[in-house]
């Protein structure tokens, strides 16, 4: 009686075994270092993750708060504990994933080995499903850990972002109860057949087996960006969506019926078009929106930043008793983090005030440079300048891009001379002179 | 030096001796002009006691107390049972509010007539002429009254003086606590010197388990250290607000004044001056009307330039009370630094808008929110223009209660009810009342704004 079950049992174990030790060949540890300006200073700072890596040339797929473009140097071990150079080939915070490419030239002349693995479908998992997480968690060397996906399609509101970065706007989440620690960020979640059909990403601290991957689908979409243009463009209306759920009747709607418009931003191209907050969307130029369920709104969102840059959409919304078409412009979207450095003479580390912070601040514009830090006893700190602060104008000219602010330092450097700082704390006006 | 040093003790001795003598029954007379106040702020589900020192300054039972003895917030008809306990006495006798000054900050109350025979303006003890300016190290002391249980019995309080600061009005601190916040600072001869402001905080270290001491501020709620010269004071006892709102009050509207430092001083060569910065001009304010532009530099009023007081922060104050020591319709001269040129302005200063504590308030209780009028004050903070302001603020959300489980929360700005815009307070009342008046209906939907965004909040009545 055993010998059928072996029979049938044993080519679906060879399989396994081969797809999943060539996965296992195809796991790498990421030792970063990267570049902090946040303490009024250049800083370095060093970290670990893991990655996978996805093809004959080199190319690793891991987590954006593992290699940023902050980044200034990356070592990928090999399965084989070989050590080997990366260059980042692009990053994007908003689903948290970014892809390195290996040295390939080093590679060559050291003759070193690896395999790449392939993505899995992840649609195509059920909750129950048997997954395996693979990393370097602390830094160990390759790990893997054992679980089952817990949900397909799980959704968070309210990340953490990545290093004050937005994050998880657009998709939606694999849950698993696999052990995901930390180190194993980066890694491949994987079926039994070595098909990567997630990229391990977080846990909840305090929580016992609750991990998070970005599904494959998603990760497969953005690896195709970041290898066509290095980066991954976006488009924004400024809509934020709300589920429907139990609303529906007092909006005298069909269930499964459009979307909520839970907000509006300020100066944003639905503002613009006359949209607000308690419209509901029905349809993107023609197609049925649905967001009952939070679980629907990544989707949305999605689908909204899908479009082209520039491009007009027909918005079909419903307000009160009637519907009509809206047409909205749409935007490239931005991060509310600008660009950083520190100038290391006055001790002052600032990012470039974006759009979407001046958005979010109730800026009037987006001139100046926010202040990210000071380090005590410099220039800045002795005036009174703090973190959050806003610098607008230095010696009386405008602070429209980092430039300004670096010409500011050097012509300081050159010739160290009081330096009138006019600052914006929580829309109160100060003044400060930075001194020699 | 040993000789010398006896000398001196025996010149001060028949001085000390005196004082010594003198003490107990100057301190005894003039507690009669100490108070303690008590009167509870009534909110839609809690009724919060307060207790907070007093002075009596006339014949006819007014009383003054600091302008920290009332919470701002707190609308004057939520002021509730007002008392007067004189110094040792268990059982208080109700008294009137009678409202806040702006200038000096203080709130007035009077004491019912019953009391008023027992109590002595501190007038009584001024100087003929003018007033003493104590000098340092001098001698001075005051009256503390202990907590409620302790039927504010009255103690005695000595210090010397230390230093002396303009903040910007002059004000003398003492080397320990002299007296309780709000009451009176004699000489050693009895006569007054100054009213015991609010203490302000010493710096200590903490040492707790951790491998570090941490620092921490402590202030000493029920004494202090500090004292407006009574030259400060008896000018503007006879500020007692004609109404309980506490109006007409002057408003200029140039909101977010910030002083600049000797360093900014000199670069702007502002040598032996001061300034301070304009954030904003409020709309449609007097400040806007005269010309003032967001980022002006006041540098005089009435052609005074503003003096370099310590710490900088003072020279806000100054100009807050060169404001409110006016009245509307009065004229105020503005001499402003504007890019690089002095400009000239003359204000008219206009009545200050409606205040928080002054707006329309109705709380609904099956709902469990407070509607509030939208305010003036509300626009500021929210950042938009006063001519789009429609709505209302939710101003208390009862935890747990239909609005509260609906996510609502404090300040949250009410756009509309039901799908309906709210245009005002009275349509926003009436519509909640009717919501709440209708006992079939089982839920009804609130659009917010909270922070610049939106939300739809769907509230289930039952």
């Amino acid at each position: 009686m055993l010998l059928p079950l072996l029979a049938v049992a044993l080519p679906a174990r060879a399989a396994m075994t081969r797809g999943f030790n060539q996965l296992l060949d195809a796991v790498v540890r990421i030792d970063v270092r990267e570049i902090a300006f946040e303490a009024g200073a250049k800083r370095y700072a060093a970290s670990i993750g893991s990655g996978v890596i996805l093809s004959a040339d080199g190319l690793v797929l891991t987590n954006a708060h593992v290699a940023s473009s902050r980044a200034i140097e990356l070592n990928v071990t090999l399965a084989n504990q070989e050590r080997v150079s990366a260059q980042l080939v692009g990053w994007d915070h908003w689903t948290d994933l970014a892809l390195l490419r290996i040295d390939m030239a080093d590679v060559k002349r050291r003759s070193l080995k690896f395999a790449h693995a392939d993505f899995g479908d992840s649609g195509k998992l059920y909750p129950g499903e048997v997954v395996y997480a693979v990393g370097t968690p602390y830094g160990l060397s390759r790990t893997v850990t054992r679980g089952i996906v817990s949900n397909t399609n799980q959704f968070m509101g309210d990340l953490q972002g990545v290093n004050g970065y937005e994050t998880g706007q657009f998709n939606t989440w694999l849950q698993t109860d696999a052990a995901i620690n930390p180190g194993n960020s980066g890694g491949p979640l994987v079926t039994e057949d070595g098909k990567v059909v997630g990229i391990s990403t977080r846990g909840y601290s305090g929580a016992n087996n609750l991990g998070f991957a970005i599904p494959s689908a998603t990760a497969r979409r953005v690896v195709e960006g970041l290898v066509r243009d290095g980066a991954i463009t976006r488009s924004y209306i400024g809509l934020v969506p709300g589920a429907l759920q139990d609303l529906e009747a007092f909006y005298s709607l069909a269930l499964n019926t459009g979307v909520l418009i839970s907000n509006v931003d300020p100066g944003s191209p639905a503002a613009k078009a006359g949209l607000h907050g308690g419209d509901i969307l029905l349809a993107i130029n023609g197609a049925k929106v649905v967001g009952r369920f939070p679980e629907e709104l990544p989707g949305i969102q999605n689908q909204i930043a899908s479009q082209p840059v520039n491009a007009a959409l027909k918005l079909t919304v419903k307000r009160g008793n009637e519907a009509r078409d809206y047409t909205v412009v749409t935007e490239k979207l931005e991060s509310r983090v600008g660009e950083e450095w520190a100038l290391e003479k006055w001790g002052l580390s600032v990012r470039k005030v974006s759009r979407a912070y001046a958005r979010e601040n109730q800026l009037d514009d987006d001139n100046g440079v926010l202040v990210i830090g000071v380090q005590p006893g410099f220039p800045a700190d002795v005036a009174g300048l703090s973190r959050g602060d806003i610098v607008t104008k230095i010696n009386q000219q405008p602070v429209g891009s980092l430039d300004v602010i670096k010409a500011a330092q050097t012509a300081y450097e050159g010739k160290p001379a009081p330096t009138l700082f006019e600052v914006q704390r929580a829309r109160r006006v100060s003044l400060y002179i930075l001194k020699p | 030096m040993k000789l010398r040093l006896l000398f001196s003790a025996l010149l001060l001795a028949p001085f000390a001796a005196r004082a010594a003598v003198d003490l107990p029954t100057l301190w005894a007379e003039r507690a009669k002009c100490t108070v303690a106040v008590e009167y509870v702020t009534e909110t839609e589900t809690e009724r919060q006691p307060t207790i907070s020192m007093g002075t009596v300054i006339d014949t006819n039972g007014t009383i003054i107390m600091q302008s920290g003895a009332v919470d701002p917030r707190a609308a004057t008809w939520q002021l509730k049972e007002f008392k007067v306990y004189l110094p040792g006495d268990a059982t208080g006798t109700p008294a009137e509010y009678l409202g806040q000054d702006a200038f000096t900050g203080w709130h007035f109350v009077r004491a019912g007539e019953k009391i008023r025979a027992q109590l002595t303006p501190v007038t009584t003890f001024a100087a003929k002429g003018a007033s003493p300016v104590p000098e340092l190290s001098e001698f001075v002391w005051g009256v503390g009254l202990r907590n409620k249980d302790e039927d504010f019995a009255p103690y005695l309080m000595q210090s010397h003086v230390a230093l002396i600061q303009s903040l910007p009005q002059r004000t003398a601190i003492s080397q320990q606590e002299v007296a309780s916040p709000g009451l009176p600072v004699f000489n050693r001869d009895g006569v007054l010197v100054g009213l015991a402001a609010a203490s302000f905080g010493q710096s200590y270290l903490q040492f707790g388990r951790g491998p570090r001491p941490q620092p921490v501020v402590l202030i000493n709620v029920e004494e202090s250290s500090a004292f407006l010269l009574a030259e400060e004071m008896l000018p503007y006892l006879g500020r007692v607000p004609k109404n309980v709102s506490g109006r007409p009050l002057a408003w200029l509207g140039a909101y977010g004044l910030e002083p600049m430092d000797r360093e900014v001083a000199k670069f702007l060569k502002l040598e032996a001056q001061s300034g301070a910065v304009v954030s904003e001009v409020l709309e449609g304010s007097p400040a806007e009307k005269a010309g003032l532009k967001d980022r002006d530099i006041i540098l005089a009023l009435d052609g005074k330039p503003l003096p370099q007081l310590k710490p900088d922060r003072v020279v806000v104050s100054y100009i807050e009370l060169e404001v409110s020591r006016r009245a509307p319709g009065d004229t105020l001269e503005l001499s402003v630094l504007r890019g690089g040129d002095r400009v000239e302005l003359k204000a008219v200063l206009g009545e200050e808008p409606k205040l928080l504590r002054e707006a329309e308030r109705k709380y609904f209780d099956r709902l469990g929110f407070t509607a509030r009028e939208f305010v003036y004050g509300d626009a500021i903070d929210r950042h938009v223009k006063i001519a789009d302001t429609t709505g209302v603020v939710a101003h208390f959300v009862k935890p747990s209660s239909p609005a509260g489980v609906a996510g609502l929360r404090p300040d949250d700005w009410i756009m509309e009810i039901d799908g309906t815009e709210v245009k005002n307070f009275a349509a926003a009342t009436a519509k909640l009342t009717e919501v709440e008046g209708d006992l079939a209906r089982s839920e009804f939907v609130l659009l917010v704004s909270r922070n610049g965004e939106t939300a739809v909040l769907r509230v289930k009545l039952k």
